[in-house]
């Protein structure tokens, strides 16, 4: 197992702290020139994806749950709902970590975009009002756009903290 | 050549067991909580408790790209009302020069008018009215208009448009006046062909015309020409158009033809009417 100086630890927390901030000042804001609100990446979504894929942010099942709540409180639509997420996403990156060698970019290219949109799926499907009749060429808009959040997230986090 | 990976970033199968336990009570909490907020609406009351604390945050937030998108929008806005400025600056301008253009006509035919001692004042004044709702009474159309005796119309008046004669008042209450249209089967006015050879008697036949039902054969009239109020009868001053010659219709009598009019004006294609008063002095 990877040990982590404390101010490795330290910088990863007030890391994820800063972008779980931008994420939700982003998400209140639409994307410049583009009127459709609901065109727009979901940036928690992308964050978690990123700290959990990169191991960062020591990130276990009770934080993901507490990070989810606040997550709903601000920008929700159901009490839980992104915690049930969150702890989806956990869960699922940990099985995949188990029975596959996740060894290049390309493997964790591929998985990131499983993750994203296994939690798109779950948010459809644990959505307040079951939209079914949401767009999938939105969802797949959202998606890609959360894609490139998480590449974003995952070069900040590179960037700013050593290794 | 092998390729470069971030093993810090990597892990050769992951050997931690999974915190089982806690993944189910943690998703029972979720599902309860989820359930919860559906039937309790808790989210919606927590975030109505919050609103003053949230409201400001989200204002600060949105402010500025609502001040770009604000800012943006006046921007346009006063480019188009720039552009708008322009073309009636110059709408404005070519109706200066044309009422110079008037004033310069006006001042001409008052010379002329002086040079050929024709009577300097027409008599005639008019009330501009507007038609609020055309009907038909007894089979016969009647079209009423939003002026009456508070604006001192009198009954008989003469009422035209900008095209020509529209017809003639016939009743008049307090607010509000009827008019009898030009095409209506009662109505007749003394006609003038415009070249002035024919004084004559238009009728109106009920069906969008007038008609002259017994025209001498031997008078020369052609289809198009076009006839004009006579003046004859102290009602419709001379000079209005009424309509133009369409159709020239043999009858029993070898003597006379029938002549088909077609009005200028059809008297409920516009709204806006003048109805005529005759100074008597």
């Amino acid at each position: 197992m990877i040990k982590k100086t404390i101010i490795e630890q330290k910088k990863e927390n007030t890391l994820f702290i800063i972008l779980f901030l931008t994420s939700l000042i982003l998400s209140n804001l639409g994307i410049p020139g583009i009127q459709d609100p609901a065109i727009m990446p979901n940036y928690f979504l992308a964050l978690i994806v990123t700290f959990i894929l990169t191991k960062r942010g020591d990130l276990n099942l009770y934080k993901l749950v507490i990070i989810g709540l606040i997550v709903d409180l601000f920008a929700g639509q159901l009490l839980g709902q992104y915690g049930l997420i969150f702890i989806g996403i956990y869960l699922l990156a940990f099985i995949i970590n188990k029975i596959l060698f996740i060894n290049s970019e390309k493997q964790l290219i591929g998985l990131s975009i499983f993750l994203i949109l296994f939690s798109f799926f779950i948010l459809w499907a644990s959505s307040k009002s079951h939209d079914i009749f949401m767009s999938f060429n939105l969802l797949l808009l959202q998606s890609i756009l959360t894609f490139f959040t998480y590449l974003i997230f995952r070069a900040i986090i590179n960037r700013f903290i050593s290794k | 050549m092998a390729q470069i990976t971030n093993s810090n970033n990597l892990k050769l199968f992951n050997r931690d067991t999974f915190p089982l336990f806690s993944f189910f009570i943690l998703f029972l909490f979720c599902s309860i909580m989820m359930v919860a907020d559906y039937r309790y609406q808790i989210l919606k009351n927590i975030k109505s408790e919050f609103t003053i604390t949230t409201s400001p945050i989200t204002y600060l937030i949105n402010l500025p790209v609502n001040l770009f998108n604000e800012s943006r929008d006046s921007f346009i806005a006063k480019a188009l009302l720039k552009e708008k400025i322009k073309d009636l600056e110059e709408i404005v301008y070519n109706l200066s020069i044309q009422a110079q253009e008037n004033e310069l006509i006006k001042a001409e035919n008052k010379l002329l008018r002086n040079i050929l001692k024709i009577q300097k004042d027409f008599g005639i004044i008019g009330k501009n009215a507007e038609i609020i709702l055309p009907k038909v009474r007894n089979g016969y159309s009647i079209i009423t208009i939003n002026k009456g005796l508070e604006n001192n119309i009198k009954n008989g008046a003469p009422v035209i448009n900008h095209k020509g004669l529209v017809g003639q008042i016939i009743n008049i209450s307090e607010n509000y006046s009827e008019i009898k249209p030009i095409t209506s089967k009662t109505y007749a006015v003394p006609a003038i062909m415009d070249n002035g050879k024919e004084n004559v008697i238009l009728y109106g036949n009920g069906n969008g015309e007038l008609e002259i039902p017994l025209f001498p054969a031997s008078s020369s009239i052609q289809i198009n020409d076009t006839f004009i109020t006579s003046g004859i009868d102290d009602i419709y001053p001379k000079g209005i158009n009424i309509g133009r010659v369409t159709e020239i219709k043999p009858t029993k009598s070898p003597k006379f033809n029938c002549i088909t009019v077609e009005p200028f004006s059809q008297p409920t294609t516009f709204s806006q009417i003048t109805v005529l008063k005759i100074k008597n002095d």
